[in-house]
């Protein structure tokens, strides 16, 4: 009998926002205020007395969490002067544990009598992710930064994070609330944004500044840390230079030898397809032989040398060894994004991967490369959507992925290895 | 119930494909083929292909900027400002002008609009209206507000249809529409240079032509997801995005409340759902579904015919007619419809909804425009003619609407169907979009360079 369609119906509608991050505490304590909410709702409705709690679960809450959540809404029940009760009370409170598209709602269906009230309470839904473990290292995420807007990269200087939208620039500065927008630079592009757009940024050599690529455009800005965000000067310009595309560490370039700044110290820089969504195979300096168009190049350091690891087009990974472009065998898992990770474990320095389409969700992967056989070297560390780009952090020992989740919302996250 | 739910996440997640992904690829043509007909409305395949919005709704069901840049709303709701994107062209080069969206506007919709007015004031559309319009933002994306362009910047009436959209027709021929991508679309060139629809297809034949090769994307009716995955075709299906319902009428023998309550309690929604539908879909007794609001267990759905039989009170109506949209399927759910009101105590004939204009009740297909909920209501219920105040943003709102609309039992949810296509092994990245039509721009073929 559904008391909805009962006469003389009277519904009451009680709805709280709460909001809490993904980060959180603990799962118990995503129930905690929800919980707190419809009780209060629950008891203004009945008054005090004894009613019967029943709960069923339409949601993706797990069934291992029902219990607590009955024992919370007994107690906050309670505690508003509502015991719970048998079968044989002259009340009885359903509270039905639902969920939609953007957030999970509970809602209680209270019958006094023959009238029969509904109180509902949103609770946005929010799990931590926990690490995952792997055979050689462990990969872990952590997300930075969520938008709603694409995101193409984006760069932590000092306490202001710069982000890089299809068509503009955002400045965020560090709150004790996490980051806050502060600022909006157009980029005036001209011409149509790609399909699938991407961007490039890159603290300058400087180091007071950086440097923004985007297809048909460059923008350079610098950030002085005794300017305020909102005075750092940004410039954008039309340009079809070549994208810088290698990145050597701080912590490489310090120990660098003279044979390695060859090759891994000064910067490569590729030109763009700018209507399309890969790099033309050509790039600056001249290494001496000709690359096919790619999606991706990363440098990788190995025993025997430096190589720059360049994922093409047809979807085959090769590795310019010396002189020679040679094929990478094992990356038939590989998706069309890659960067490079110092960790200090193995080899040290290992490639991450994203995933190639062949799974269900996306996902990155960490590898190495001690002949010309990609080496899984870490599980696959699920991913909470597609990842559209991805770029090493200045330091090296971490990298960011930007993922555009199921609900069209982007994030980024950052990704560290841990050794076991 | 539960199970349901789980079910259509899943597909929505499929439709989504939030699935790990290489780079796609630049070139190529992708060959559609569909029973209908592609610019039919609402959601004609080729629509979305070459019209654009103001506006879109997003996966979660948020508006978002597409032909306007941003919006702003006055005096209570009464009156919105949309401000648009400049430097847009449609594909004949006409400049994309707040005059030109006006005029459209006024060609789509001539009357029963969700505005009063509207106005072209610099690069800004004015909206205006004596009723709040507290959902316009997501109502503007929904297909029927889709852009043509109606006269060209010199002032005549374009040939054919013209859109900003990725895509523009290039031809019909052989039963073919021929679309070429438009290198200059604000939101960027498609990954496919053409797309090629055989239109007026039968299902058979396409899955046929997908079978050995000459379609990449083919239909695949609710009614035959099962089979269609029993052939191991590739099925992508949408979430719950028609609306199988019965309309009653409110006049003659049916203006009694309680005969309208009877009906409502006699149809057997799990019949339909299980032999007509081949358990494909959710069963409904409310407008939205679950996946939108959550809520919708609180609308009873089981068939009460003891009940029913108890409302009737021993009144024998006159008989009824039950109007229907063609198609085997849906001559055979209103047949099977008529069964269950003749145990309830009824007299229904089934006729065609062509021959008859004033049948008693009739079932429809009806489309849920877009995934915001209060937006998709309000729509939806403005597509049957039944009047109600917009529901504001919050879900309180939004089921008191719902609620009210149901208890007049004029307007009878049966089940929620989903929009599925099958798909061949050269095309990535296929996604339905939130009305279940697919989103071919974004796809792209794996043997393009």
């Amino acid at each position: 009998m559904n008391a909805v369609k009962q006469a003389g119906m009277i519904v009451a509608l009680v709805i709280v926002l709460i909001m809490q991050t993904a980060s959180a505490a603990p799962a118990a304590s995503l129930w905690d205020k929800p919980a707190e909410d419809l009780a209060e709702q629950i008891a203004s409705i009945l008054g005090p007395g004894q009613a019967h709690l029943t709960i069923r679960n339409l949601s993706t809450i797990s069934v291992d969490e029902i219990p607590a959540i009955r024992r919370l809404l007994e107690q906050d029940l309670k505690a508003h002067g509502v015991p719970a009760g048998g079968t044989e009370s002259a009340n009885s409170i359903r509270v039905t544990l639902s969920e939609n598209l953007r957030e999970r709602l509970w809602v209680a269906e209270v019958t006094e009598g023959s009238e029969t009230h509904v109180a509902m309470v949103h609770v946005d839904p929010g799990t931590p992710q926990a690490p995952q473990a792997s055979g050689g290292l462990m990969l872990r995420k952590q997300t930075v930064f969520t938008s709603k807007a694409t995101v193409l990269a984006l760069l932590e200087v000092a306490s202001a994070l710069i982000v890089v939208e299809p068509e503009e620039i955002v400045l965020y500065g560090k709150t004790s609330d996490g980051w806050r927008e502060q600022r909006r630079v157009g980029i005036g592009q001209k011409r149509a944004l790609a399909r699938d757009p991407r961007g490039i940024i890159f603290p300058s050599s400087s180091g007071d500044g950086f440097e923004i690529s985007i297809p048909g455009m460059a923008c350079n800005g610098s950030n002085g840390p005794a300017q305020p965000i909102e005075s750092w000067p940004i410039h954008c310009h039309e340009s079809d230079d070549p994208w810088r595309i290698t990145f050597v560490p701080v912590t490489q370039t310090e120990n660098a030898t003279a044979t390695d700044m060859d090759v891994s110290v000064a910067p490569i820089k590729a030109f763009y397809s700018a209507g399309r969504n890969y790099f033309t195979g050509v790039i600056t300096a001249n290494l001496g032989v000709d690359l096919p168009p790619f999606y991706a190049a990363a440098l990788y350091s190995r025993p025997s040398g430096t190589g720059l690891l360049v994922n093409a087009i047809d979807g085959k990974v090769l590795i310019l060894d010396g002189a020679a472009l040679k094929p990478v065998s094992g990356t038939r898992d590989w998706g069309s994004d890659f960067a490079v990770l110092q960790t200090r474990c193995g080899a040290g320095t290992q490639i991450i991967a994203s995933g190639s389409g062949e799974a269900a969700s996306d996902s990155l992967r960490a590898y190495e490369l001690p002949a010309l056989e990609a080496i899984p070297a870490s599980a696959p560390l699920t991913m909470d959507g597609t990842v559209t780009a991805m770029w090493t952090a200045p330091d090296g020992k971490s990298l960011f992925a930007a993922v555009r989740t199921t609900t069209g919302n982007y994030e980024v996250d950052r990704v560290t290895a841990l050794c076991n | 119930m539960l199970r349901r739910f789980a079910i259509s996440c899943v597909m929505a997640a499929l439709a989504l494909g939030a699935g790990a992904r290489t780079r796609p690829h630049y070139g190529g043509t992708l060959r559609v083929e569909i029973e209908g007909d592609p610019w039919q409305r609402p959601n004609g395949l080729a629509r979305r292909l070459v019209l654009d919005g103001l506006t879109r709704v997003d996966a979660d069901g948020t508006a978002r900027p597409a032909l306007a840049v941003d919006w702003k709303s006055e005096n209570d709701d009464h009156r919105w400002q949309f401000r648009l994107r400049p430097g847009v062209h449609f594909q004949d080069g006409s400049p994309l002008t707040s005059v030109a969206v006006v005029a459209s506007l006024n060609v789509i919709c001539p009357a029963n609009c969700p505005w009063t007015a509207i106005h072209a004031v610099g690069s800004s559309v004015i909206f205006t209206s004596d009723s709040p319009m507290p959902n316009l933002p997501a109502l503007l994306a929904a297909d029927e507000f889709l852009l043509p362009l109606t006269i060209t910047s010199e002032g005549k009436t374009p040939e054919g249809v013209v859109g900003t959209g990725p895509f523009q027709v290039r031809g019909f021929t052989n039963g073919m529409l021929i679309l070429a991508a438009n290198d200059t679309c604000w939101q960027g060139r498609p990954f496919a240079d053409a797309v090629e629809i055989h239109v007026h297809r039968s299902i058979h034949d396409q899955w046929l032509d997908l079978g050995v090769g000459r379609a990449d994307v083919v239909e695949a009716p609710a009614e035959q997801i099962r089979q269609a995955q029993q052939q191991r075709l590739t099925v992508v299906a949408s979430p719950p995005v028609t609306l199988l319902a019965l309309t009653v009428t409110d006049s003659g023998a049916l203006a009694n409340p309680l005969l309208r309550a009877a009906i409502a309690l006699a149809v057997d929604r799990g019949a339909l759902y299980n032999v007509i539908f081949q358990k494909q879909g959710q069963i409904t007794a409310s407008l939205l579904p679950a996946n939108l609001t959550g809520y919708a267990f609180l609308f009873p759905v089981e068939r009460d015919l003891g009940k029913a039989q108890e409302l009737r009170g021993g009144l024998t109506p006159p008989p009824l007619t039950l109007a229907t949209e063609g198609g085997p399927v849906m001559q055979l759910a209103a047949q099977r419809i008529a069964l269950n009101l003749h145990e309830a105590g009824f007299n229904v004939q089934v006729v065609n909804a062509g021959s008859t204009q004033h049948a008693d009740l009739g079932l429809r297909r009806l489309p849920l425009e877009c995934n915001q909920p209060q937006a998709a209501l309000e729509s939806m219920l403005r597509s049957v003619g039944l009047s109600a105040p917009p529901p504001e943003q919050s879900p309180v709102s939004l089921f008191n609407v719902e609620h009210n609309v149901l208890d007049r039992k004029t307007l009878i949810p049966l089940l929620y169907l989903p929009s599925a296509f099958a798909i061949g092994d050269r095309i990535r990245d296929f996604r339905l979009g939130p009305d279940g039509t697919p989103d071919l721009a974004n796809a792209s073929l794996e043997d393009a360079q």
